[in-house]
């Protein structure tokens, strides 16, 4: 016997779907985007990175492609706090997909406006956390020129030539693993993250122990620190790569989202209420 | 004699690097320096001999029949539509075509098998609220309440449920995975003595 909402509950997921997309597509129109709520580590996060000033960075970039949509925002804001503040950005990745996001960055912030020179491309390198610990006396290439890969050079060439590292996680190589080899090696160099909600858990003791200095984390945080570099009433107008462009994810589909399942659920339960009661009829 | 050969080594490498770690020697860092880069060799030369493994049994199973012929073209493809840019391109990786496979076919299509799975996610919550109800429950409770915290609003419903978040964060959370992180690390320890002491089950 056919089950009578057998079609309906086929087109559910369909139906999910094009909820969210919409969802989405109507809060971008009505600008229902988040409201930054209170997030002293985004706070912290743009105080931070605001003290480096022209300092030397090295972004680790080992993003995990699916996850990387929820970061985004929150690792563009940054880059543009960087190039607002005057700072030299390094990039280099340990993940191949890590790598193809990086030359994305570079190539968006080089179009962006940054001066070449205030920019290195520092690749990709193999050995995952063994290619972290070479990177404590090893991280500049050899075919790398310019001022910045010579001032690198002068000041060592290691992880230990820069100020600060800021990591964007995602990967299986995200901050927890730079804390356990690099942090311990050089704990003279401020470590800063921000990676996906996935990797919240793993990531918030080291917050909370001081190993990492600072760490943006999950949907509250990004927004809220987006806001914080957005609305930065100490930067007069930005063009290019000093902008903040990116919205942060809109509510709204989560919402929509939890409804749905919420109401699904309902279904779910009723069903089962429902099947011991035909039983007993029987 | 076997296995007291790696056991051996591992004893070695592993005294060296930690000596590395405590003592400051220049001739003890370039010792290690060396061990690290032979390990990053091998992990590189891993990778190569996996995509080269990969392609050849999916080439193998192209030829066989009965075999999941569409699935192996599909790998092979994929891997050509990567590879082959980047390996014509004198800049490699970071080649106009390599950033356009990646920014207009991998992101999009990565993203797209993570956003699928809040779709599949439902099918199974509901199928799990029908075989195991009270687990099933409690984890979609607890799901549902982190998703709503983590929500970022504006107002006093954002203040307060970024109040929520920072206390669950802060504790509970904190508490589980600190002690988590600090049982595994405990465990990897001790697992690597025995494993020195040959302690470890002859299946280690």
């Amino acid at each position: 016997m056919t089950e009578p909402l057998g079609g309906l509950r086929r087109t559910l997921p369909l139906a999910f779907v094009a909820i969210v997309a919409v969802g989405t597509l109507v809060g971008i129109r009505l600008d229902l985007g988040p409201g930054a709520g209170p997030a002293p580590a985004a706070t912290s996060l743009h105080a931070d990175l605001a003290e480096l000033g022209r300092g030397r960075v090295l972004v680790g970039f080992d993003a995990d492609i699916g996850t990387y949509a929820e970061i985004r925002p929150a690792v563009r804001a940054a880059l543009a706090q960087l190039v607002r503040g005057g700072a030299t950005i390094s990039m280099v990745s340990y993940t191949p997909e890590g790598r193809a996001l990086a030359l994305a960055e570079l190539d968006r912030l080089r179009r962006g406006g940054v001066e070449p020179g205030r920019l290195l491309d520092l690749g990709f390198h193999a050995g995952a956390e063994a290619g972290l610990v070479a990177g404590v006396s090893s991280i500049v290439p050899r075919e790398a020129d310019g001022a910045l890969a010579a001032a690198l050079r002068d000041a060592g060439a290691g992880i230990g030539a820069f100020d600060a590292v800021l990591v964007v996680g995602g990967n299986d190589l995200g901050p927890r693993s730079w804390v356990e080899q690099v942090a311990t090696r050089l704990p003279e160099v401020a470590i800063f993250g921000i990676v996906p909600t996935s990797l919240l858990p793993q990531a918030v003791p080291y917050r909370a122990s001081g190993q990492l200095a600072g760490l943006v984390a999950g949907a509250r945080e990004v927004a809220a620190y987006v806001a914080a570099v957005r609305d930065d009433p100490t930067t007069g107008a930005v063009q290019g790569a000093a902008q903040v462009t990116d919205e942060p994810p809109s509510s709204l589909p989560v919402l929509v989202g939890l409804l749905l399942t919420l109401v699904l659920l309902a279904e779910a339960i009723a069903s089962r209420w429902r099947a011991p009661a035909r039983g007993g009829a029987a | 004699m076997r296995r007291s050969i790696p056991a051996a080594l591992v004893v070695g490498v592993g005294l060296l690097l930690l000596l590395d770690f405590l003592v400051v020697n220049p001739t003890l860092g370039a010792i290690s320096g060396a061990i690290v880069e032979l390990v990053v060799i091998l992990f590189a030369a891993a990778a190569v001999l996996g995509a080269i493994l990969l392609a050849v049994r999916h080439a193998g199973a192209l030829a066989l029949p009965g075999g999941d012929r569409i699935g192996s073209a599909l790998v092979l493809v994929g891997m050509a539509i990567v590879l082959v840019p980047g390996l014509m391109a004198t800049d490699g990786a970071a080649a106009p075509s390599v950033r356009w496979v990646v920014g207009a076919l991998v992101v999009p299509i990565g993203a797209s098998l993570l956003a699928l799975v809040a779709v599949f996610l439902i099918p199974a919550a509901r199928r799990g609220m029908r075989l195991r109800p009270r687990d099933t429950a409690v984890i979609l409770v607890a799901a549902c309440v982190v998703v709503v915290l983590l929500l970022p609003l504006g107002g006093d419903v954002g203040a307060a449920l970024g109040d929520g978040a920072t206390w669950v964060l802060d504790v509970p959370l904190r508490a589980v995975f600190a002690g988590l992180l600090i049982g595994v690390s405990l465990a990897a320890a001790v697992a690597a003595t025995r494993f020195l002491f040959g302690l470890a089950g002859t299946d280690d």
